[in-house]
């Protein structure tokens, strides 16, 4: 059973089209990239609006007892801000392509199309690809132009306490290219594994978006100063999705059988 | 190897069998139809034979491909016309089949014309450009036929492919299959619509669940032989007496006329001594061609024995 990139790329094309198509779709695409962009730029603008607040120094002694004296609290709750705000920006690659690939799967069985596709000469693999191809794309270039405005916004709030671009750093950069990614393969891997065994787009896309929660959890632990982010810590979660996502191409590959997508009760 | 070879086949869902030991054979460039009622196993035969589910039992080839091989090469050859058109709405007419044309590898610049002219054909011609959401059921079935030839397949497989169209599309359509059919291209139809079956296929085979018979349609309906009888007054009178005789024939009478089946044209003689014997005052008895439903529905009622 060749792999023929080219019906890989139809699927792809076809997926692509509806989806420019999806009104609704693309609105609720449109909403978290902007929640992930307008908090953080928030955040950093109401502690350069402040700086010298007494309450800001008692915070930030919170997460680190051991800040000098000289250091401007405001300047360290910022750095902490754009570090921890990571976390929660990884909730956007993960979540957008469930979107999609729910939507692309799952819908083809709803509204039926799924067999006359499955009757052409598409593989389960092509066509496992090319709706990959249809979720990650978007996903990662979302994240990607999101990244270039919350650069340029919060460079810009912040520039009258640090005078200097503090964005992007090298944790951003390092996520925003490889990190990301992998938890956008991540998130699709669970919306295609689960949409293949559910009927409907709606119950596919809940389920899968539970995936969403360890993220946020991890996030709420650094809030709540259990959990010390950076560099470290987010290349490791990286590598943990990194493994998970093999196992996932793996399922995927034994899982996707024609007769089970066929069936209706598959 | 051409054409559609059918051995034993059979198919289970857990503990239910939707289809089991059916054999036929389908020649190259014939119009087969496969008649059985709702939830008889056409679909799921129709199913196996274009590689989406695996049988349960027996094996088929089409076109030369095993069904249960890998399924790419055998998916090449045949055209699948589903039971729901199954079209992405939001994409056009156009943007649908370009779909297909892609996904069977052809250059667009030639298929396009094809599909083209079977879409004005089927009166679609210049509705191209809109989203398919906006058709009707009938333009929607249209165009999913469309779709099926958009490859120039060897083999069809056409599940009700008249269903929800109006008397005059389905005409189309049903001159489209013979043409098709014409080519040389091999066609298997299922259908619950007699009048369908019997004027495009030139075998049919009657399942539910299992076959229950098979041949051109001219010798199903001599499967049984009918004898119209002629008599003086009530025919309802005789209609006792002739189900009493051994051979216990099936009698319908309407005003003076008896209609009496019969298994055996040899019986036919005792029919008409039966009657005069009962008083009956015969003016006429002829053979009688007996319309497919009701051979149809016979095998139906002996299948369920
Ligand atoms: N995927 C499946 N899982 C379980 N049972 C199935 C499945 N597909 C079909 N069946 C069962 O197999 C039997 C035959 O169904 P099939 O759809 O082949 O009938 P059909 O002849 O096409 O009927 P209709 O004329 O209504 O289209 C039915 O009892 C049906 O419930
Ligand atoms: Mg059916």
């Amino acid at each position: 059973m060749a792999f023929r990139p080219r019906r890989a790329l139809a699927v792809f094309w076809k997926d692509f089209l509806d989806l420019r198509k999806n009104v609704g779709l693309l609105v609720s695409m449109a909403v978290l990239p902007t929640v992930m962009v307008l908090v953080p730029i928030g955040v950093v603008w109401s502690y350069v609006r402040t700086p010298n607040h007494a309450d800001l120094r008692s915070v930030a002694l919170f997460y680190d007892p051991s800040l000098p004296l000289g250091a401007s609290a405001a300047r360290f709750l910022i750095d902490k801000t754009l570090t921890d705000w990571f976390g929660m920006f990884l909730v956007m690659p993960v979540f957008v392509p469930i979107l999609i690939a729910s939507q692309s799967v799952a819908g083809e069985k709803e509204r039926r199309t799924l067999e006359p596709l499955l009757a052409s000469p598409v593989t389960a693999a092509e066509l496992v690809t090319g709706k990959s191809l249809a979720a990650l794309v978007p996903a990662v270039a979302i994240t990607w132009v999101a990244f270039v405005f919350f650069c340029v916004g919060v460079d810009v709030v912040a520039w009258p306490l640090v005078k200097m671009p503090l964005m992007p750093d090298a944790l951003w950069t390092f996520g925003v290219f490889v990190i990301a990614p992998l938890f956008a393969f991540f998130g699709n891997g669970v919306a295609v594994l689960i949409s293949a065994r559910v009927s409907e787009a709606r119950m596919a896309q809940q389920l899968s978006a539970l995936v969403v929660l360890p993220i946020v959890g991890m996030v709420g632990g650094q809030v709540a100063g259990f959990l010390k982010a950076g560099l470290g810590y987010y290349a490791l979660q990286g590598a943990v999705v990194l493994v998970l996502d093999a196992i996932l191409l793996w399922a995927s590959i034994r899982l996707l059988d024609r007769e089970r997508l066929v069936s209706r009760w598959g | 190897m051409s054409g559609i070879h059918v051995e034993g086949l059979g198919k289970r869902f857990g503990e239910r069998t939707a289809v089991e030991g059916l054999s036929f054979h389908v020649r190259p460039g014939e119009v087969f139809g496969l008649l059985g009622p709702n939830g008889a196993g056409k679909t799921t035969t129709v199913r196996m034979l274009t590689g989406l589910l695996r049988p349960s039992e027996g094996e088929a080839t089409v076109w030369g491909h095993p069904v249960d091989g890998d399924g790419e090469p055998l998916r090449k050859v045949v055209g699948l016309l589903t039971e729901q058109p199954g079209l992405y709405d939001r994409l056009t007419a156009r943007e649908n089949l370009r779909f297909f044309m892609k996904l069977h590898e052809l250059d667009e610049a030639r298929a396009w014309p094809r599909a083209l002219h079977y879409l004005e054909r089927f009166g679609l011609g210049g509705r191209e450009e809109e989203p398919v959401g906006g058709f009707s059921k009938g333009m929607r079935q249209k165009l999913a036929i469309v779709r099926t030839l958009v490859h120039d397949p060897k083999v069809i497989f056409l599940d009700e492919p008249t269903s929800g169209l109006d008397p005059e599309s389905a005409r189309t359509v049903r001159d489209a299959v013979a043409e098709l059919a014409s080519e040389g291209r091999t066609i298997v139809l299922c259908s619950h619509n007699l009048a369908e079956v019997e004027r495009l296929c030139e075998r049919v085979a009657v399942v539910k669940r299992r076959l229950l018979a098979i041949g051109p349609v001219k010798e199903l309906r001599r499967a049984g032989h009918a004898l119209d009888v002629r008599v003086d007054g009530e025919a309802e009178r005789y209609r006792n007496v002739l189900t009493s005789l051994p051979f216990a024939p099936n009698v319908l009478a309407e005003g003076a006329r008896l209609r009496v089946m019969l298994a055996d044209e040899a019986h036919a003689p005792d029919v008409v001594a039966c009657l005069v014997g009962a008083g009956a005052r015969v003016h006429s008895a002829v053979p009688a061609q007996r319309p497919l439903e009701e051979v149809y529905l016979e095998l139906l009622r002996e299948g369920r024995g």
